[in-house]
């Protein structure tokens, strides 16, 4: 299992509850968009988000050091600095 | 500009002339725009700091990547496309430098600091797809930029490899 985190209108927090690891990535964006529209994400609440707010969007999969796992589900970031 | 003081030589990679449309979100200033962007930036760091920092007038290729990139100890990665991001990275795993990438998102609201390992490049939406070139997104590039510039001092002083997301209200050890 896995701890979401999701960026939206330039904001990132984490969904409390955890979520598998391998979780589909379109069932995740659909997952995003209930939890944001039910307040379920400090922070994130946003009751009118569209189905398609996290269509561009792209999943990281990453295990971390202390031997965690976390998803992060943000906007894509090909421009430079 | 804003790793002026950090105890390292620096150089530029860049093919690019600076435009006047870059004086609303990068570091160029008027003086510079018809200029090739590295040799600028290598001479404002002269000019107005007295910084020495060398600059590599070329676009990053796989014919050149072993001579500019070889005496590096670390390699930044601010690229605006897909492409020089994977050959960057392929290079640096191939030889085993340290790579840390900074992205910054279309809308100018979101961005990340991430290290190699944990890396992936994102390629934009569409073709030519437009760019947060406006000025009143430089606020927030220049979070973006001072977040790379935090991680690289840190970096140098304790070999952390730390990561960040910076959004319009935070930057965010992730």
């Amino acid at each position: 299992m896995a701890i979401l985190n999701i960026t939206l209108h330039g904001a990132s927090a984490d969904y409390p509850a955890q979520v598998p690891f391998d979780i589909d990535e379109a069932d995740l964006k659909r997952l995003a968009v209930e939890v944001v529209r039910a307040g379920e994400v400090p922070g994130l609440y946003d009751a009118r988000v569209t189905a398609s707010a996290f269509e561009n969007y792209v999943v990281d999969r990453i295990s971390t050091n202390d031997g965690g796992q976390r998803l992060y589900l943000r906007p894509k970031v090909p421009f430079g600095v | 500009m804003l790793c002026r003081n950090l105890p390292a030589e620096l150089a530029f990679v860049d093919f690019d002339r600076v435009e006047g449309k870059n004086l609303l979100s990068q570091a160029y200033v008027k003086q510079s725009v018809g200029r090739n962007k590295a040799l600028a930036l290598a001479l404002q760091l002269r000019n107005f700091h007295g910084v020495k920092a060398q600059a590599f007038s070329v676009r990053l290729a796989e014919t050149n990547a072993e001579e500019i990139c070889r005496s590096a100890d670390l390699l930044v990665d601010c690229f605006d496309n897909i492409a020089s991001r994977q050959l960057l990275s392929a290079w640096a795993r191939d030889k085993g430098k340290p790579l840390v990438h900074a992205g910054l998102s279309a809308d100018g609201s979101f961005g990340i600091v991430r290290w190699d390992e944990r890396f992936s490049p994102d390629a934009e939406d569409e073709e030519g797809q437009a760019t947060c070139e406006g000025g009143e997104h430089l606020p927030f590039i220049g979070a973006l930029a001072a977040t790379v510039a935090r991680t690289i001092q840190d970096w140098l002083e304790t070999g952390e490899q730390r990561d960040s997301f910076v959004t319009l209200k935070t930057v965010t050890v992730t």
